[in-house]
């Protein structure tokens, strides 16, 4: 059996959710899949805080971030994880609706690891999805302090 | 007959006057003979030598030396023969003397007070004359000034106008006699850029000063002149007049102030369409985002409904279900194509020399996976350099060559060629042309809109977004683009660029 890492996935929207469960369960990369679903409740796992005050405090394999979230938006979250000693260890990966040049920049000023625009079409979904699953949970050697199971 | 009568004429004016002045000196000598002859017989025998020296006086006083020497004459033999004894008779002797020179004596001094009188006489009739010349010529000057359309007006050290000309008249209303001997700057009201006495202090440093004024008319409305004033001091050099010259800039200053104006609403005008602007971004990345989720989701979603629950749909079900799928992909195609479109009006362009035929040869290079397969024959010619934005300039020949490539579909073999084309100096005009489908030049004007096909899509596929981004491209580059076509004949594109 591989070791397959956590994956934090940071997605408001439902149908996106489903969607991306669909596509890593195809390749049993889902049973290790934590959901949160805004900005807020991103940073509040990462920081253990609220109601993850209580969860032991290794880091995921990688975060799935929208850019596009409810309260603190993607390129936040991502300025704050980047800009915390023990966070900044995380692999990032933007997995957006959106091309706009200017959120690409955003994204690799503050450091992000991966951007990925989500296609249209549902097969290049999977793969896309499949295939970061499968890189960043599998085959990339997560730094010190991550979970793996 | 004639000839003597001219003659005549032209002599007669100088022997009259002659003779009167001759006659002058009988009758006057005549005229005293008889009065001492009168008042001797009244027993006054002193007499007659005062009287023949009054005549003497009045012929040299009136009538020149000339005939004073014969009133002189005259006058001696007459005294001679009526009042020296021996009477009545022409004897001189040594007793005559004196009276003859006393007669003598006289007539050459009134001759000579009378050519001093004389030059006197003269030096001031030229005098008169010359002062009549200066006053015609100093005249004649200030009506030159009265021509000038500029108001003129000199005021003197108590600023009390003493010039004023018909341009000043014009320009204030107040004629020339209202005007002098009033204080200029209490009858203009002047209003100064500067306090008075700084101004006065540079007249007199430098002897002139400019600047603008703000007088008011006679009629009540002010005016904005542009004022000139001009120092001339006396010969000790203190300041003793100011020269004047005004000239009405209000219609200036107006048109000045339209066009601030003006130049503020363009710039709310220029404001209101940055953020116009900015909320069409706003709106485009809103498309990119927000549009493309529920695409995916529609698409993910009948992909997955097709994968698991294929088997129960009838062949019917499963026609529409591949017809959604299709639809939410092209929906996705004509979204990126938007997006695409609209970032080119807002990306910033980087204009540097484009080598053509190496932007030529780079597109072509990546055509060569949609042509395999296809029998294509290429005519490139060469192409000079232009000044662009590289990348821009490569989408519009990828637009016009993918293009080429696919209406030339039904074409063996398909003939494209790519060339320069005339065009004004100072561009370089580029055609691309191939012997495809062709279009109907009636429709010429839909060609280069957003979403406007001129084909079915069945029959060739796009978003109609090409030809409307070349345009843009171009059009960011300053050039323009046009075509030509022929239904089954073939099209070909045109666009020009400025020369590097």
């Amino acid at each position: 059996m591989e070791i397959v890492g956590r994956i934090l996935m940071v997605e408001d929207d439902p149908k996106d959710v489903e969607l991306t469960l669909t596509a890593l369960e195809d390749y049993h990369l889902a049973n290790e899949v934590i959901v949160t679903r805004d900005g807020e409740e991103a940073l509040d796992y990462l920081f253990c805080r609220g109601k993850y005050a209580a969860r032991p405090s290794e880091l995921p394999a990688v975060m799935l971030l929208d850019l596009k979230l409810p309260k603190v938006d993607g390129l936040e979250v991502l300025r704050q994880v980047k800009s915390d000693d023990r966070l900044k260890l995380l692999p990032v990966v933007v997995l957006t609706s959106s091309r706009e040049e200017k959120d690409l920049v955003s994204s690799y000023r503050l450091g992000v690891n991966a951007y990925v625009v989500k296609p249209v079409d549902f097969h290049e979904f999977v793969n896309a999805i499949k295939e970061l699953g499968v890189f960043w949970a599998v085959i990339n050697a997560a730094p010190p302090g991550s979970v793996r199971k | 007959m004639q000839a003597t009568v001219g003659s005549s004429k032209a002599t007669s004016p100088r022997w009259p006057r002659a003779i009167a002045r001759y006659g002058v000196a009988a009758v006057s000598v005549a005229v005293a003979t008889v009065l001492a002859l009168l008042v001797r017989r009244f027993g006054f025998n002193d007499v007659a030598l005062p009287l023949f020296l009054f005549a003497v006086g009045v012929t040299a006083w009136d009538a020149g030396p000339g005939p004073a020497v014969l009133s002189i004459t005259l006058s001696a033999l007459s005294f001679d023969f009526f009042f020296l004894p021996p009477f009545y008779s022409l004897d001189f002797s040594l007793a005559d003397l004196p009276a003859v020179v006393l007669l003598l004596a006289f007539g050459f001094l009134i001759t000579r007070f009378n050519t001093v009188r004389r030059r006197v006489e003269q030096q001031l009739l030229q005098a008169r004359d010359e002062l009549q010349a200066e006053v015609i010529e100093r005249t004649q000057q200030a009506s030159l000034l009265d021509l000038t359309h500029d108001s003129i007006f000199v005021r003197d050290s108590n600023d009390r106008i003493t010039y004023w000309n018909r341009g000043a008249q014009e320009l204030y209303g107040w004629t020339r006699e209202q005007a002098i001997g009033q204080r200029s700057h209490d009858l203009l009201q002047t209003a100064f850029p500067a306090p008075l006495n700084d101004i006065e202090a540079e007249l007199v440093r430098t002897g002139r000063w400019e600047g603008e004024l703000r007088h008011t008319k006679a009629d009540g409305n002010t005016v904005m002149v542009a004022s000139r004033w001009s120092l001339r001091c006396d010969e000790n050099g203190n300041p003793a007049a100011t020269l004047e010259t005004n000239n009405d800039i209000s219609n200036q200053k107006r048109r000045e102030e339209e066009i601030q104006s003006l130049n503020a609403q363009l710039a709310g005008w220029s404001a209101e369409l940055q953020a116009a602007n900015r909320e069409l971004e706003a709106f485009a990345y809103s498309v990119s985002h927000d549009l493309r989720a529920p695409l995916r989701h529609v698409a993910g979603f009948a992909e997955l409904l097709q994968k698991s629950g294929f088997s129960a749909l009838n062949e019917k079900g499963r026609r529409y279900m591949t017809m959604i799928l299709e639809s939410a992909n092209r929906m996705g195609e004509l979204i990126d194509d938007l997006l695409a479109f609209s970032r080119i009006g807002r990306a910033e362009t980087q204009m540097t020399s484009v080598n053509l035929d190496q932007l030529v040869k780079e597109v072509l290079g990546e055509a060569r996976l949609e042509t395999e397969g296809r029998d294509i024959s290429w005519q490139i010619d060469p192409l000079p350099s232009c000044r662009g934005d590289r990348s821009m300039l490569k989408l519009v020949l990828v637009n016009l060559v993918s293009n080429a490539i696919k209406f030339t579909r039904q074409r063996t073999p398909a003939t494209i060629e790519i060339g320069r084309a005339e065009g004004d100096k100072d561009e370089v005009v580029v055609f691309v042309r191939d012997n495809g489908a062709g279009f109907d030049m009636k429709y010429v004007h839909k060609l280069f809109g957003v979403f406007q096909r001129l084909h079915q899509s069945d029959v060739f596929e796009g978003t109609g977004i090409g030809l409307a981004t070349v345009q843009r491209i171009i059009h960011r580059h300053g050039g323009k683009v046009r075509a030509e076509g022929v239904v089954d004949q073939g099209a070909t594109f045109y666009f020009s660029v400025p020369k590097s």
